[in-house]
Formats: C-alpha cells, sequence, structure tokens
C-alpha cells in the first residue's frame, strides 16, 4: 500500500515536471557558446539587456503567448540573419527560454522551437522591429487580460 | 605530599629527556603542520577542478599588443590607460554591450571567449594603439565588426579604451 502511494506520488509529481523538461536535446555547453558568441554581445551574461537592447530576463516567455509572438523570437534580424544554421538557432532559442525567461513563461512549460520550424520562420526576417514589436506585445496584452 | 608531587614530576620529566629529543619535536610539530595543510587540499582540490570555469594559462604582458587576448582588438589598450586587460581605468564605465569573439591562447593550446568591453566617459585614452582585427567583419555584421563605437550601454557614448575579458571556453564541435 506504502508503494502504491509512493508510485503514484513520483508518478504525479513527473507529471508536474513534464513540460519544463521538453526540451532535454538542448546540449549545454554547445547552446551556451552560441549564445555567448552571437546574443550576449547585446543582450549581456544574464539577458538583462542595455539601454536600447531588450531584456530577454523574466521577458522572452512572454512572446510564446501567441503565434505571432513565437515567430518573433525567431524573424528578428539578430536571430534570423546569424550565421547560425537552424538546428543551432532552435537550440539557443530554447535554451534562453529555459536560462532566462524565469516567470514570464506560460504556466505549463512551452513547446520547444524545432529546426524545421526556425528554419521556416526566419525566411521572413523582420525589418521595422520596433514597431512590430509594439503590435505583437499589445495583442499578446490583451490575450492576458 | 610536596616531596611528592616533587619526585612525581622529576620522574615524569627526567622519562621525557631520556626518550625525545628537542629536535624530534621539531620534527613532530613540522609534520603535522605541513600534513594538516596538504590533507584537506587532496581533495578539495580536485572537487574544485571538476567542472568549475576553466582558466587560461597565462603568458605574455597585457600591455603589448602582441597579447593572445587582443587577436580582434581595434582601439586604445586600457591596460596603458590605468585599467586593466579585465577592468576598466578609474573614472570610466565598463559598456555591457559588446562585440565578443574568440582568441586562440597559445600558452595552453585553446581557444577562449573573448567580450572586447569598452570603457567609456571620458576622452580617447591614445596610448598603446592596438588594431589586430582577427575575424573582423564589415559593419553589415554588426556584432561581428569592431570599426563601430561599442559604448552603447553607458551613460556617456565617448569611448576611451578596450578591455579584453575571458568570458569563457569555445565549444568544439
Amino acid at each position: 500500500m506504502l508503494s502504491r502511494c509512493l508510485w503514484l506520488g513520483m508518478a504525479f509529481f513527473g507529471l508536474m515536471l513534464a513540460p519544463a523538461t521538453q526540451s532535454a536535446d538542448v546540449n549545454d555547453a554547445r547552446a551556451r557558446y552560441h549564445y555567448q558568441m552571437f546574443c550576449q554581445g547585446c543582450h549581456t551574461p544574464d539577458g538583462s539587456g542595455a539601454n536600447a537592447v531588450p531584456a530577454l530576463k523574466n521577458q522572452m516567455g512572454l512572446f510564446l503567448r501567441t503565434e505571432k509572438g513565437r515567430g518573433f523570437l525567431v524573424r528578428v534580424p539578430g536571430s534570423a540573419t546569424s550565421k547560425l544554421n537552424s538546428a543551432q538557432l532552435a537550440e539557443v532559442l530554447n535554451w534562453s527560454l529555459d536560462n532566462f525567461a524565469g516567470s514570464s513563461l506560460p504556466e505549463g512549460g512551452y513547446e520547444p522551437y524545432t529546426e524545421a520550424e526556425v528554419a521556416q520562420l526566419r525566411q521572413q526576417p523582420l525589418q521595422e522591429i520596433e514597431n512590430y514589436r509594439a503590435t505583437v506585445l499589445a495583442e499578446i496584452v490583451a490575450t492576458m487580460q | 605530599m610536596m616531596s611528592f608531587l616533587d619526585r612525581l614530576f622529576e620522574k615524569q620529566a627526567r622519562s621525557v629527556a631520556q626518550t625525545s629529543s628537542r629536535r624530534g619535536m621539531l620534527k613532530k610539530l613540522g609534520g603535522a603542520l605541513v600534513g594538516a595543510t596538504a590533507v584537506p587540499l587532496l581533495p578539495v582540490a580536485r572537487a574544485d577542478n571538476h567542472g568549475g570555469p576553466q582558466k587560461p594559462v597565462e603568458q605574455g604582458s597585457d600591455t603589448d599588443c602582441d597579447y593572445w587576448r587582443y587577436c580582434a582588438i581595434d582601439g586604445f589598450l586600457c591596460s596603458c590607460c590605468g585599467g586593466s586587460a579585465n577592468t576598466c581605468p578609474p573614472g570610466t564605465e565598463m559598456s555591457p554591450v559588446t562585440w565578443i569573439g574568440t582568441c586562440h591562447n597559445p600558452a595552453d593550446g585553446r581557444n577562449y571567449v573573448i567580450s572586447y568591453n569598452d570603457c567609456c566617459g571620458k576622452s580617447t585614452c591614445g596610448a598603446c594603439l592596438c588594431q589586430r582585427d582577427e575575424g573582423d567583419r564589415p559593419p553589415y555584421r554588426p556584432d561581428k565588426t569592431n570599426d563601430i563605437n561599442w559604448c552603447l550601454g553607458t551613460a556617456s557614448a565617448a569611448y576611451h579604451c578596450s578591455t579584453a575579458v575571458v568570458v569563457g571556453v569555445a565549444f568544439e564541435e
């Protein structure tokens, strides 16, 4: 009886943990290196950003709440036109979400980016980002009210 | 009673004097001191090395343009301006927005990720101009160019000098 309770308890906790461990195929050392080489220069080591550089920390998860927002993280010039291939870009996006998004992530976790999804989205890089970003965020705020 | 204590202590003292030497005492004390410093280091040092940040083996002077970390630098060396390869001179602010590349360290044969944080807020330093530009890209690759003023995250955009901070080890595929 006791062991059955334990198993049930473990299964329950396993379910609770499941969303957070979806992106298990992220190679931490490789993703960190790519973040350092292609993102950190502007977004800073802990994702705080500076002056005109937007913060990733406790912010970037907001964009996962709409389809446009999810596309935005891939289509911004720093992502879409970077030297990283699409598998590497998907990995560094998932790694950044896991390490920086914090409280901004949707409840219940998120669906990690895949190579195929990123490859398609980056075909349309954004140009007038500031206005577009404001529109995307306004739509996200509307879904949260 | 007193004579009993006298005899007792005299006997004990003579027995110690006959069976030990002053140098023997020094030897044991020295051994204990050295041993005490070595014993805790053994497992602690091993645990400390495991998975921690890997520090480069340093060789050369950070006031020379040839210094390994400066492989892609373009600017005045902060180490000649009152700062160092890692720190800004007094009165300047380090820009958190920076450009990042890798440099090969000949002393240990590894590649390290280097962040060229500029120090800002005072007019140009003017000492130790160093331009090596390895891996420098044109400004249409803005994250990999050293031709722009990187004083972008600071209160003042006035450029003073450049640092070269080791921020990690390059990932080898």
